[in-house]
């Protein structure tokens, strides 16, 4: 896969007196869907927002396709071709679907070439077509979150960070956004840093995979791999062997091995 | 004749019911209940135990009868120790960190018949292998947490157990009282099992005459008074914590309280501010390299005023060490020190309370017991083991030599045998191994107990160990080697949390090094050094230079034959449940040396 697009090192971000990230280096491929698992509060959206230049990091570096953009303005790294899709989808309710897609190709000059993409994302997402009228607002949540991939498709990014696309969502529509992420990932050779609390799904998707546990990596290997561990399978999967009681309630101590 | 009654009585059941009557109600333990400390009475302590015992009389128990317990250290654990051991019975602690196969072993070597689990998870272990277990009659939960719709016939909560006991009293008037007489001060009290780092566990078979001779010496570290408090969070299967956190309070009666957790001790520890505290060699690493990495942190006047402060305590410690008062002016800057400096650490600590501290069970570094007393806390080392039922030396008051575990405790012996090993006499040798009269036989010869570590002794009864028997390398050049001592100076560094020195009959020495896990991630973290999981960080080369130069500053304080040439870190976090570690967290060198056969060859291959 070649050298990784993305690079963190030793990233230390604070809110405040408090440590959200207390050292987190990783480093995602070209063309590669990338995973970060984790809790509640663990430092995920953290980790989005200050590669994306939301929030500054009190240390490390973040490198993209050979630079440092730490500490950077979002809009800049947008331009680099980053696009952040937060999470809660975060669009513009009283704009109309169309105005919120151009949203997304604000930054962008070539006239012509945007259009294209407009039809293309329709492509993917055939459903916000038929509401390019209506006002965000009325859609539903998949079709929110539909919209928020697809503004963030609109910059043409090298590198898309989606922040818990399956929040709140059906399982269906889950299974099929992330189908269609798998698919903007192979046709348009988008890389993607995926963080997801639906560890099941993100894994399967995923090529590599990081856990977060408080801040820190706990463990990483490729998605296969990680699937087959004991503690991802416990505390993440929801798969317990069952006790001689046929129920259990007790923890097993993590271990991250 | 060597005391072996306290209060007149001999043996721990009686002198139990002679403290529960006389102390009422007096503090006796507390436990952390949804955040608030909760008192237990004397009095209460000594109903429940009563029922306990009465519970299980009415269940069929017999004198003699084992009753094992797999638990945390928490008010019900004691209970059952006394309410057990009150009606003739013999208890036997359980780690409950082992596995469903280990206690099955320990279950059936013990032939218990009743069964203490602290909750659903120990539970689990002994449903899982009770079919294996064909003495078990029936096994009682402390925390029925989770088990609301669980029926089983052979299981019963603690509460209801507790009722049955109440009830059996008011049928049987004046039962218990008798039962108190049944046992003999020479006869069986407790087992306990020594972690066979060779070979299965053994269980040690402690007398009430060892138990209450090593209670009447209870103030042999330092006096306690009523009212005085403790903490309580080593494993109570361990002999040190039964005596200093159950026995030993029958003769002082300071209050035990019980730690929430391991992971909670050091606020725990602040919370109770501890009249006496006894830890193990880890512990009191761990809070060095707490004050050691935040006086790193600390701005440059609080690192000036540490470092002074610390100066005058070491001058005043050397002063004691080397026998000498010292001067009036130095006794001034110290007060001062302390008034600045040093009470602060203490404070922080939560031994500012703390009169006496002690350590044992394991080899600690003497720099380590200096700069406790250069804080002005006063720790002795221990030594002794299961099969004496815990104290057997003691660094005395009067005299410190760093280094040397002490002299032998009031009336006992110490000898060191030609071979080198150290052999031990008196009433708190112990009756031998459980239904194992082979070993037992080859422990104790002519009345002395083979201790199996080695040692030597100076012409003023001091006892240095130095390692133990079975432990020595020699290594293919024919030099003998103790790797313990080596080891120690490792574990005195921040960084490593335990090591093995490994060289038996190879060319040169090496060693396997467990990093703690935290303080090697902030140093990383500081110089910039990029690591995702534990094996990662292990692997950085920054990482592998500091243990180096950890390694090559032991080194130097080495012998030319006796230096490591080369290391290896441990690239996982292990945890009391790894076999690698014994469940107070010693790495355990046979396991290890078979574990990491491919690692170790590896070092002697490559180099």
């Amino acid at each position: 896969m070649g050298d990784p697009l993305l690079t963190v090192t030793n990233l230390e971000t604070y809110y405040g007196p408090i440590m959200a990230i207390r050292g987190v280096s990783f480093s995602v491929p070209e063309r590669a869907i990338v995973t970060i698992l984790g809790a509640n509060g663990a430092g995920k959206s953290t980790i989005l927002k200050t590669v994306s230049g939301v929030m500054d990091p009190q240390k490390g570096t973040v490198t993209f396709a050979g630079r440092e953009i730490q500490g950077m303005d979002p809009d800049k790294v947008t331009r680099l071709g980053i696009s952040h899709v937060p999470e809660g989808r975060e669009m513009f309710p009283f704009l109309s679907v169309r105005e919120n897609l151009m949203m997304g190709a604000y930054t962008r000059r070539d006239g012509d070439r945007v259009k294209a993409d407009l039809e293309l994302v329709y492509g993917y997402f055939p459903i916000l077509k038929g509401r390019a009228d209506q006002r965000a607002g009325q859609l539903s949540g998949g079709e929110q979150q539909m919209l928020a991939i697809s503004r963030a498709l609109m910059a043409r990014p090298r590198m898309m960070l989606l922040d818990e696309p399956s929040l709140g969502l059906a399982p269906r529509l889950v299974k099929e956004i992330f189908e269609i992420i798998a698919r903007i990932n192979r046709e348009q050779g988008v890389t993607v840093l995926l963080v997801e609390q639906n560890a099941n799904i993100a894994l399967h998707v995923a090529d590599y995979g990081y856990v977060l546990e408080v801040g820190r990596i706990v463990m990483e290997d490729a998605c296969a791999r990680l699937l087959e561990k004991e503690d991802i399978k416990e505390f993440y999967l929801g798969i317990k062997e069952s006790s001689v009681r046929g129920t259990r309630r007790w923890k097993r101590k993590k271990t991250w091995r | 004749m060597a005391v072996t009654t306290v209060y007149g009585q001999d043996t721990v059941a009686k002198l139990f019911r002679h403290v529960a009557r006389e102390r009422g109600e007096r503090v006796a333990m507390r436990e952390k209940h949804l955040g608030i400390w909760r008192a237990v009475s004397w009095r209460d302590y000594g109903e429940r135990a009563k029922r306990v015992g009465l519970g299980l009389v009415a269940l069929g128990l017999r004198p003699r009868d084992v009753v094992s317990i797999a638990a945390d250290n928490c008010p019900e654990w004691l209970y059952t120790d006394m309410g057990t051991i009150s009606v003739g019975g013999i208890t036997n602690g359980i780690y409950t960190t082992d596995a469903p196969r280990q206690v099955e072993y320990i279950v059936n070597d013990s032939g218990t018949r009743f069964f203490f689990a602290e909750n659903e998870e120990q539970l689990d272990k002994i449903l899982e292998s009770r079919a294996a277990c064909p003495g078990l009659a029936k096994i009682f939960v402390f925390d029925m947490d989770g088990l609301h719709g669980f029926q089983d016939p052979q299981v019963m909560p603690f509460e209801a157990l507790l009722d049955l006991g109440a009830r059996y009293d008011v049928e049987h008037p004046g039962a218990f009282d008798a039962m108190v007489e049944i046992a003999r001060p020479e006869d069986l009290a407790i087992l306990v099992y020594t972690s066979g780092t060779t070979g299965p566990p053994k269980g040690a078979m402690l007398s009430h005459r060892n138990i209450l001779f090593q209670i009447a010496y209870a103030d042999y570290i330092t006096a306690l008074r009523e009212g005085d408090q403790q903490l309580s969070f080593l494993p109570l299967c361990h002999i040190a914590e039964r005596t200093v956190s159950v026995f030993n309070p029958l003769k002082t009666g300071a209050t035990v309280n019980f730690a929430e957790s391991i992971d909670t001790v050091p606020d725990n520890l602040r919370e109770v501010a501890p009249a006496l505290f006894f830890a193990v060699p880890r512990i009191w690493e761990k809070f060095y390299s707490a004050v050691a990495l935040r006086m790193r942190d600390a701005t440059w006047p609080g690192r000036l005023a540490y470092g002074w402060a610390i100066g005058v305590g070491t001058r005043v410690a050397e002063a004691r060490l080397a026998g000498r008062r010292p001067s009036l002016a130095r006794r001034l800057l110290y007060r001062l020190a302390d008034f600045l400096v040093l009470d602060n650490v203490k404070r922080s600590m939560g031994l500012h309370r703390a009169r006496g501290t002690a350590t044992g069970a394991a080899p600690i570094a003497p720099e380590l017991i200096k700069w406790y007393m250069a804080l002005g806390i006063d720790m002795r080392e221990v030594y002794g083991q299961t099969e004496n039922c815990g104290l057997a030396t003691a660094m005395p008051p009067e005299r410190i030599k760093l280094g040397t575990v002490g002299i032998a405790r009031p009336d006992t012996e110490v000898r060191i045998s030609p071979q080198g090993e150290i052999l031990l006499k008196g009433p708190h040798v112990f009756l031998g191994y459980y239904k194992n009269p082979q070993k037992t036989a080859e422990t104790i010869v002519d009345g002395w107990l083979h201790t199996g570590d080695v040692g030597v002794m100076d012409a003023d009864g001091f006892v240095r160990i130095t390692d133990r028997m079975r432990d020595i390398i020699i290594t293919a050049g024919g030099k003998n080697v103790t790797p313990s001592e080596i080891e120690n100076q490792l574990k005195f560094s921040p960084y490593i949390s335990d090591a093995v020195v490994i060289g038996d009959q190879r060319k040169f020495l090496s060693c396997l090094v467990m990093i703690d896990p935290e303080t090697v991630a902030q140093f990383a973290q500081e110089r910039n050094v990029p690591f995702t999981n534990f094996a990662s960080l292990c692997r950085t080369k920054e990482v592998q230079d500091l243990i180096a130069g950890e390694i090559e500053r032991v080194n130097k304080q080495l012998a030319r034959v006796e230096t490591i040439k080369t290391f290896r870190l441990i690239e996982q976090i292990l945890t009391a449940e790894d076999e690698e570690l014994t469940p107070t967290m010693k790495l355990k060198r046979a396991f290890v040396s078979k574990k990491y056969k491919d690692v170790i060859d590896a070092m002697y291959t490559g180099a």
